[in-house]
């Protein structure tokens, strides 16, 4: 996937990258930090999306 | 909408104080907030004081924001290295005081509250151990992180007492370091409230190949100092160790004394209802502070959970409380682990995997799932676990 970008929880930093997902979260690979749903949570802390910060990569 | 001057105050400014700052002020631009620390208020991530050698962090890099630009930040006022010494609940006020070695700025002072929030977080369990005192550290706040990485600098044996969470991610974290690590528990497996046998087992072995010595179902009976500062350990088991540094990570306890004081109703933690009130009006608690259902959860997670609904309803939408079962992380160099710990004591594990990839699910006696344990690469079963509640 061209233009996949990671994403960081400025709490906890825990790592989402577009390109991976988490499928174990339900969340394929490829999925767009735009189409992560509103309410998901961070894995490690329960920041929500707001509290993310794209990184450069 | 108008306020009265007086603010929300927190006292704590640990992960749970500081989130909740955070959530009321995304919610409410204007309203007034304090928060009261006795120690010196950085933001860190309190879970990585276990894992921040493997991460090749310093103490001081654990830090992502200090006083000035939280301050900023929450527009809020906060005060550092000030204790709290009384609650008048009456009055609805503070008194306080500033640490200070200098005689005139140790005086005393008030400060009025709208609504309070106890977020006053737990402390490590004295050791009852004969020696111990002085000569056992916690690493319990950044503060003793900083002082317990100039204890090991340059030195090689440490002991680790208390086989939990804490305890297995340290002795992870040193002995992938090069240090050569022992740990004693009384339990007879890591991690043994909340994994099956042959999890724990696995978790053994996986934190083994650096070399870390374990000791299980036994205790430390007493620990010596000779002259030249040297410590030991004797076993219960009859191993006599020679540490330069001991840890102590036999878990926490709820800071519930101001709580007590006036007559909140606390059990090991102060007791809060689905919208973390305490039994006294306009006073609120959250974090590991607090129980649920009899039960501290000293976690992250249900710290800012607890943070995102109080931030609602001190800002006008009252919210309730929801817990979901919610899994850690244990962080194990090369053995990935996630722990979603049963929340009760009867019932039984159910196995299933081979070697390193374990999926251990904890039954009731209605065969409900109340717990799980995933490792390796089972870990990808997340989700299908958590349907399953």
């Amino acid at each position: 996937m061209s233009n996949s970008k990671i994403w960081q929880c400025l709490t906890c930093e825990f790592v989402y990258s577009e390109a991976a997902g988490i499928p174990e979260e339900g969340i394929p690979p490829g999925t767009a930090w735009q189409d992560v749903p509103e309410d998901w949570l961070c894995p490690d802390c329960a920041m929500g999306k707001d509290d993310f910060d794209m990184q450069e990569v | 909408m108008g306020y009265s001057m007086k603010p929300i105050l927190i006292i704590g400014a640990g992960h749970a104080g500081l989130s909740l700052a955070r959530e009321i002020r995304a919610l409410d631009k204007a309203m007034p907030i304090t928060i009261v620390s006795q120690d010196p208020i950085q933001a860190y991530y309190k879970p990585n004081l276990s894992k921040a050698l493997s991460m090749n962090k310093s103490a001081d890099q654990l830090i992502m924001k200090q006083l000035e630009a939280l301050k900023n930040d929450l527009d809020a006022e906060l005060l550092e290295n000030t204790s709290v010494l009384k609650i008048n609940h009456e009055e609805k006020s503070i008194l306080c005081q500033a640490k200070s070695t200098d005689k005139n700025e140790q005086e005393t002072f008030e400060l009025p509250y709208e609504n309070l929030i106890l977020a006053t977080g737990a402390s490590p369990i004295e050791m009852p151990i004969k020696g111990a005192s002085g000569n056992v550290v916690s690493v319990n706040t950044l503060q003793d992180y900083t002082q317990f990485r100039k204890m090991i600098k340059d030195k090689k044996q440490i002991l680790i007492i208390g086989a939990g969470f804490v305890g297995c991610e340290f002795a992870s974290d040193l002995s992938s370091s090069d240090y050569q690590v022992s740990v004693v528990d009384r339990a007879a497996w890591p991690l043994e409230q909340v994994i099956p046998e042959q999890m724990g087992t696995e978790i053994k072995h996986a934190i083994s190949k650096n070399g870390v010595k374990w000791h299980f179902q036994s205790t430390v009976d007493e620990i010596v100092k000779n002259n030249q500062g040297e410590l030991k350990a004797h076993l219960s088991n009859g191993v006599i160790i020679l540490p330069d540094v001991i840890i102590s990570a036999i878990g926490l306890s709820p800071n519930i004394k101001l709580a007590k004081v006036i007559g909140l109703l606390a059990g090991r933690g102060i007791v809060v209802d689905e919208y973390s009130r305490t039994s006294r009006h306009a006073i609120y608690a959250l974090g590991d502070c607090v129980e649920y259902d009899g039960q501290p959860l000293p976690f992250i997670a249900p710290a800012t959970l607890a943070a995102k609904a109080l931030a609602k309803t001190l800002t006008g939408n009252k919210t309730k409380l929801v817990l979901p079962p919610q899994p850690v992380g244990v962080k194990i160099t090369d053995y990935p682990t996630l722990i979603c710990p049963p929340r009760i004591k009867e019932g039984s594990w159910q196995v299933n995997g081979v070697d390193q990839d374990l999926e251990a699910a904890f039954f009731n006696n209605k065969k409900e799932l109340c717990g799980f344990a995933l490792s390796g690469q089972r870990i990808s079963l997340k989700g299908e676990y958590l349907s399953r509640y």
